[in-house]
């Protein structure tokens, strides 16, 4: 039974994950991709050509300046998050490169808990937000989350799996020859969330890198289709 | 007195909402055919990104003046009304939404939700000051109008836009119906007027002069409402001696609105191609947009987007860029001290936000004025008066009400906060909603264009 258990979330669906989470986050890439030019929809100051366009949009994306300006709690709310979560994804998909980092047990404690204290915090800003109505699919999301990153972090401050067993597994799934992942059980539900979470990612959360793109090159571009 | 259908107050009639009549099936029809590439492609593209991407964070809400104004209001929120939309395209329209229902928000319609959504669509002005807050760009705004097109298929439009807008401009050259002779005897009155304060000064009205430099044309409500404006124009035009004209019915339309713009691409278009006609008639160099924003939005941007370029042989510019030109060519000898009084500036949505013009107003009152003082929030982040989206135009029933207590309350504060006595705005439909303002709340502010101010400061 436990073997099954094994097989089926520490190979069977990591590639069903991979394959879900790769087709679905190219299908809302192109989806807005294909959908024809809208007519210039500028907020001024706008820009006229594509790398100052570019180059706002990452701005934006690490300034947020309609938070900053509006709502500060979800300005540091939303730093915390995703500060925390892209320290503590890198630290995960380092494995396909690295086996061990220096302090990586350390660094990947810290950036999961900042994450984890984001994202509850979201979770409290919406029970007791007014504005807007929040649905169990935003509380959901939400909370897989805080249960994925509190169980890694856990993980990771008792060191409970060994970083070598764990880049022999990154690296048979890569290579095509799957081999059992670590069998600590905290680690398997870690992981089964984890995946589960990365399946349902590009259907809700992160359309957001895609529609940040998308939604601010709309207020941003000042060219006309047209010829003046 | 008429039923509440979103809240306490009403904009539109019950013969036109009419709300026992079942259109839930035709509204969901108009949806569709929204979604659709062929028919939406101007708009398609923000409008369901905005409807799929939004995490209802709540940010844009801190933005929104009806919302602030409103005291926070739940309801008056972008989120809010934009998910009254959102919620029945979920359902409708989207997989999650038909497998999962309410657990991810998506609603089924009911007779009572587009009576609702026919009054909420007319408690945003359209400003976009929303999508400058939300973190992905996404604009609730834009939503709004989406779903006052929908609306439109319909028949659910205020006659303040369609039947006395768009309908008269089209058949009689201007929303107004101003009659030829009567623009004719305003445009002599106008002349003898500065002929009288400007001794020895000669003025010219050209009217449907063919092939001028620049064809002015104006929102025709400064014709019987802001003649002060007109009058700044006239003089304007005659002390740097251009070659322009003002244009009447017999050559088309000389109504610069468009208020397609708020409702209906497809009677956005219908008032487009009329302008086009009349500019083809008239063969100007540059089309001069008076002291009007939202025509600026639809004649100086989106037209460049929806119409060949060889249709349209002449540029489109907005008459404060004008007399920019002018001043910044040494055209314009000013006398600050003709205008002392403090005055104040309010950058309206469709000139600032969504136009691109900021600086060249200011310039100008700087050199026409003495005593500038800056509002704040200033630049893109100006509270939208809330003379827009048509609102100007609408005062029936109780919206007057809705208008001065969730925009207009705001905008007092601005105003009051500055000390300015003089209020200057380059958009008629801003000038309305101001003037609304001084007498709703007593206010001891003159409302003014920025034309009469510069012709005011004219050294001869
Ligand atoms: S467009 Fe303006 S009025 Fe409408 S929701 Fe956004 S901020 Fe509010
Ligand atoms: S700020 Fe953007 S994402 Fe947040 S609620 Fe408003 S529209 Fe939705």
């Amino acid at each position: 039974m436990y073997e099954y258990m094994l097989l089926i979330v520490g190979i069977i669906l990591p590639y069903l994950t991979l394959a879900v989470f790769g087709i679905a986050l190219a299908y809302n890439f192109f989806k807005w991709m294909f959908l024809p030019r809208p007519v210039m929809w500028a907020i001024f100051p706008a820009k006229e050509n594509t790398v100052s366009i570019l180059l706002t949009i990452a701005k934006r994306i690490f300034s947020l300046p309609g938070p900053r300006k509006f709502d500060k709690l979800i300005f540091t709310l939303a730093w915390m998050f995703h500060i925390g979560l892209i320290v503590s994804l890198s630290l995960h998909a380092k494995y396909i490169f690295l086996p061990h980092l220096p302090f990586e047990y350390e660094m990947g404690s810290i950036a999961g808990l900042f994450a984890a204290i984001g994202s509850f915090g979201f979770i409290i800003r919406r029970y007791y937000d007014k504005r807007a109505e929040s649905y169990f699919a935003d509380y959901f999301a939400l909370v897989l989350l805080i249960i994925t990153l509190l169980l890694g972090t856990y993980i990771r401050i008792l060191k409970l799996v060994d970083p070598a067993q764990l880049w022999g597994w990154v690296q048979g799934i890569l290579s095509l020859n799957p081999v059992l992942p670590p069998t600590n059980t905290l680690f398997l539900i870690h992981l089964f969330f984890a995946q589960i979470y990365m399946m349902y990612l590009p259907f809700k959360t992160l359309i957001h890198p895609i529609a940040i793109f998308y939604g601010q090159k709309v207020i941003l571009d000042k060219r006309h289709i047209g010829k003046e | 007195m008429m039923e509440k259908l979103f809240d306490e107050y009403r904009g539109l009639s019950d013969k036109k909402i009419r709300p026992n009549e079942p259109k839930s099936e035709q509204f969901l029809k108009a949806f569709k055919e929204l979604l659709d590439k062929k028919n939406n492609w101007a708009f398609l593209l923000p409008f369901k990104l905005s409807l799929e991407a939004c995490t209802h964070c709540g940010t844009c809400a801190e933005a929104c003046p009806v919302y602030i104004g409103s005291g926070r209001e739940k309801i008056y929120s972008p989120v809010y009304r934009a998910d009254m939309l959102r919620r029945i395209y979920k359902k409708y329209f989207t997989l999650s939404g038909r497998i999962f229902g309410r657990l991810v928000g998506a609603k089924e319609i009911t007779e009572r939700d587009v009576n609702a959504l026919a009054e909420a669509a007319y408690r945003c002005t359209i400003c976009r000051r929303c999508a400058l807050a939300c973190p992905f760009g996404l604009d609730n705004g834009l939503i709004m109008r989406e779903a006052r097109k929908i609306l439109a298929e319909l028949g659910i439009v205020p006659d303040e836009l369609k039947e006395e807008g768009v309908e008269n401009q089209i058949t009689y050259g201007s929303a107004p119906k101003i009659p030829y002779e009567a623009l004719m005897n305003i445009l002599d009155f106008v002349k003898s007027e500065i002929e009288e304060n400007r001794k020895n000064v000669n003025i010219e009205v050209p009217v449907d002069k063919v092939g001028a430099k620049y064809l002015i044309i104006n929102n025709a409500g400064d014709y019987l409402s802001f003649l002060d404006t007109i009058r700044g124009i006239v003089e304007i035009m005659n002390y740097v001696n251009e070659d322009w004209t003002f244009n009447s019915q017999n050559t088309g339309v000389f109504d610069n609105v468009n208020y397609g713009l708020f409702y209906s691409d497809k009677d956005m278009i219908r008032v487009i191609r009329a302008h086009l006609e009349t500019f083809k008639k008239l063969k100007p160099e540059y089309v001069v947009v008076g002291e009007c924003g939202h025509a600026y939005d639809v004649l100086g941007h989106l037209m460049k987007d929806l119409i060949p370029a060889e249709e349209r042989p002449f540029k489109v510019i907005h008459i404060v860029e004008l007399y920019d030109k002018f001043l910044r060519e040494g055209k314009l000898k000013l006398d600050k001290d003709k205008n002392s009084a403090p005055v104040t500036f309010h950058d309206s949505c469709k000139i600032g936000r969504c136009g691109g013009i900021y600086d060249e107003p200011r310039r100008l009152i700087a050199a026409s004025c003495r005593d500038f003082r800056e509002m704040y929030p200033n630049r893109e982040y100006n509270y939208c008066c809330g003379g827009g989206g048509g609102f100007a135009l609408m005062s029936k029933y109780n919206f007057l009400d809705f208008r001065m207590k969730t925009y207009g309350k705001l905008k007092v504060q601005q105003i009051k906060d500055t000390g300015a006595s003089t209020l200057i705005t380059i958009c008629a439909n801003c000038k309305r909603q101001f003037l609304d303002m001084v007498s709703y709340y007593n206010l001891n502010t003159t409302v003014s264009g920025l034309s009469e101010i510069i012709a005011n400061a004219l050294v001869y």
